[in-house]
């Protein structure tokens, strides 16, 4: 006895549209950033342009909003299909497409603005953090929802991604997003230094894992089958490689702080995982290539396929080359590189970027029941694309090395080759216009593939619900034979196989997490380091609202190259008090960590008001409006407050007096600047940035 | 190379040894899973994409 019943196109067909939408403004704005690195004009001269603030506003906005949209329009079609069930509620399916739209939108006007909670990949205030979660918890019911309603028993290995990812996700972004808000755009996290910077990229590695793989993995292994017309290489691989590779990746995170002050063990633990990872990744990107043998003559003449298996190469090349970087050896060179954002690049623009043409270029005439527009043209987009991710990839390796290698030189006499970081900058402007190249050649062929799909789209008429029949599952289900196995009973039972991916995912987090939060001796405390006093404090939100961690570290690794540049590497005690911690993750400036006292005040201010007449050559934005705007101090009283709820020892009542100390201290920085010939009134915000400047690493600094 | 991650370990060594046990377990019961599964089983999991409609449109 079979059932009618209608699969849901429209959701597919919003998630596609917002899929292109948002992915031209994110690579457009990513573009803006390109050629901010060479053309400091291209910051436009005002506060929320530049780079400091728009670059996080690229990164999430190719993720969350151009990758993101991409992963629901894959799941909502290849779901539906495989389960033979209409997604479980229209009105959920709604909630979902718009409420996603919505913080997208809300992000792409907070960020701008400033407000940010510094930690990459999620610099989303609270409200939004919130937003996110009511979001995905409703994505979450709607795919529960129809697994639960299945005609199909079994669940197909992609699906067993798609819940792999819901739940991951889900506990990483709300153990990342535990913050104590004190305004409705302000809140501290309550981790603090090495346990945030711990948090963060335990985040922020695994959202490279469950967000721009794991989903992308299910999308494999359901369209490129289809593509092909032949069933995946080999469904053993498959389970092998799925649960291997949850298991370790969540491991992996601490790689992206080797050398810092993060305890040894920890760091070494994320080494030997990052290592162990080549083979699961690998097990999916050979799945995926020998899904095609045999099919090869389809490739030559399929661009959806080509797209494929450069996608799936691209795959390959990036998780052999992460694990190569999470050799301290390597690490040591590549950090802080350029060579850093053409590995990811190869990811974004490869791996999501052309499996989600790929998967564009296939769903859109199905639903719209016609045949796409032009295969010319999506050629065209296929080799403008891939010329896009060489010009890209390139010269930034060859960047990163070159400037890797000029910061660790010296001279025979012992002295660094190159002790002036703008020097090491100045090398590889050229790279940064090559890159910019290879940008615009990618955007292009983006473009191109929005007009050929347009035409599609105008040619043919949306089948929003499409006719299927299939049998119901029976009520009560009698096992026969092999079903009775574990994992065939697991394939089952989506809430069993949910807890089990639960409990798989967490043994990683929980080690590595739990000493370096509960063991004292993991975080050694200095006497000396002691809480900021409110004006430096206040210096130190503006130093995140301006994103000048986007370009400055604050870490200073143990190498003779780095303490003869930069002074006293770095220590976990001295971070006690840092919600967040401001470490960063690329120099495209020098380390900020003991610039306190190098520089007179006056220096500072002359600088920021324009760098280029300190530093010729600088690609530093100027940030006038810090001389022009008032410093609001009416937010210091509950930043103190919310600061000692977190455990920074300020004592009971201080409060109340922390905008007098405030005050006192900007007059003697205002009074040092007069003498200086510099007119400042003692309220505005670069005091408060200088400050905080001035301050940086001299808690243990050798007199 | 190997000898700095032992060194880096000191004392904390266990968490190394038992997260690669534990992970060794696990690899190994699935792996004893996979390599029992039946031929046909295989087959019909694997060509489940395939069994789904509209494969002559689009293209």
């Amino acid at each position: 006895m079979t059932e009618k019943f209608y699969y849901d196109n429209k959701t597919v067909r919003n998630f596609a549209i917002a899929t292109v939408v948002w992915g031209i403004v994110g690579m457009t704005v990513g573009l803006l950033v390109a050629f901010q690195l060479f053309k400091p004009a291209m910051n436009l001269g005002t506060q929320y342009t530049t780079f400091g603030r728009v670059r996080p506003l690229h990164t999430n906005a190719v993720i969350f909003a151009f990758v993101g949209n991409a992963i629901f329009m894959g799941v909502y079609y290849s779901l539906q299909r495989l389960l033979k069930a209409r997604m479980f509620s229209d009105v959920l399916s709604k909630i979902h497409f718009w409420g996603w739209q919505l913080i997208i939108v809300a992000t792409a006007i907070t960020l701008p603005l400033g407000f940010t909670t510094s930690h990459e990949y999620a610099e989303m205030e609270w409200p939004i953090d919130i937003a996110i979660t009511l979001i995905w918890v409703v994505f979450g019911i709607n795919m529960f929802g129809t697994i639960f309603k299945r005609r199909e028993k079994h669940m197909y290995v992609a699906i067993w991604f798609y819940i792999a990812t819901f739940i991951t996700v889900a506990v990483l972004h709300i153990v990342n997003s535990i913050e104590l808000p004190i305004s409705w755009f302000k809140s501290y996290y309550v981790y603090a230094g090495v346990q945030d910077a711990l948090v963060q990229w335990w985040y922020g590695h695994n959202a490279v894992a469950f967000f721009l793989t794991t989903p992308y993995l299910g999308m494999m292994y359901y369209f490129l089958p289809k593509m092909a017309n032949r069933p995946v290489y080999s469904y053993k691989l498959s389970i092998l490689h799925f649960w291997s590779l949850i298991f370790i990746y969540i491991w992996a995170g601490p790689h992206h702080l080797l050398y810092t002050s993060l305890p040894a063990w920890v760091q070494s633990l994320s080494t030997v995982f990052s290592v162990m990872l080549i083979a699961p990744s690998w097990g999916g990107m050979i799945n995926g290539l020998l899904t095609l043998r045999g099919a090869w003559d389809k490739v030559r003449q399929d661009p959806r396929l080509k797209f494929m298996v450069v996608g799936i190469t691209a795959y390959g090349m990036a998780t052999f080359e992460g694990p190569m970087l999470a050799l301290k050896q390597i690490n040591a060179i590549a950090h802080y590189t350029d060579w850093i954002v053409a590995h990811v690049h190869v990811g974004a623009l490869g791996w999501n970027g052309f499996l989600t043409f790929a998967i564009l270029y296939w769903i859109v005439p199905r639903i719209y029941n016609t045949t796409l527009y032009s295969v010319k043209l999506a050629s065209f987009h296929f080799w403008i694309g891939t010329l896009g991710i060489i010009f890209y990839a390139v010269p930034l390796y060859f960047a990163g090395f070159t400037q890797g290698l000029m910061w660790k030189e010296f001279t025979p006499e012992g002295l660094l080759k190159y002790p002036n970081f703008l020097e090491t900058l100045l090398q590889i402007i050229p790279m940064y216009m090559m890159r910019a190249l290879g940008g615009t050649l990618y955007l292009t062929g983006v473009i191109v593939m929005t007009y050929n799909l347009v035409k599609t789209m105008a040619a043919g008429k949306l089948v929003a619900d499409e006719a299927a029949e299939a049998t119901p599952l029976p009520a009560v289900y009698v096992a026969q034979g092999s079903d009775k196995k574990w994992h065939r009973i697991l394939e089952r039972k989506p809430l069993l196989f949910l807890g089990l991916s639960l409990v798989v995912i967490l043994i990683g987090g929980m080690v590595e997490m739990m000493p370096t939060f509960t063991v004292k001796s993991n975080i050694p405390t200095i006497s000396s380091v002691k809480p900021y006093t409110p004006l430096e404090l206040q210096g130190r939100d503006l130093y995140i609202r301006e994103g000048c961690v986007n370009c400055h570290s604050q870490m200073i690794r143990p190498f003779r190259s780095e303490t003869e540049r930069y002074g006293e590497y770095s220590k976990a005690g001295e971070f006690v008090y840092d919600h967040p911690f401001l470490w960063g993750s690329k120099r495209t400036g020098p380390d900020l960590q003991r610039e306190g006292g190098k520089y007179g005040n006056a220096w500072h201010y002359n600088h920021l008001f324009d760098p280029q007449a300190m530093s010729p050559g600088s690609i530093m934005p100027p940030y006038e409006w810090l001389i022009d705007q008032k410093l609001d101090t009416t937010t210091t009283r509950s930043k103190i407050t919310a600061m000692r709820s977190l455990g920074v020892p300020y004592e009971t009542g201080y409060e109340q007096m922390a905008n007098a100390a405030l005050e006192k201290q900007a007059e003697s920085i205002a009074l040092d600047l007069r003498q200086n010939n510099i007119k400042i009134k003692s309220d505005r915000e670069i005091i408060a940035i200088v400050a905080y400047l001035q301050r940086l690493g001299t808690d243990i600094k050798a007199k | 190379m190997f000898k700095q991650f032992l060194e880096n370990a000191e004392g904390n060594q266990g968490y190394l040894l038992s997260s690669l046990a534990i992970f060794l377990i696990f690899f190994i019961l699935v792996g004893i899973f996979v390599l029992t599964m039946k031929k046909d089983e295989i087959q019909y999991l694997s060509e489940l994409p395939l069994n789904d409609e509209d494969d002559e449109r689009g293209s």
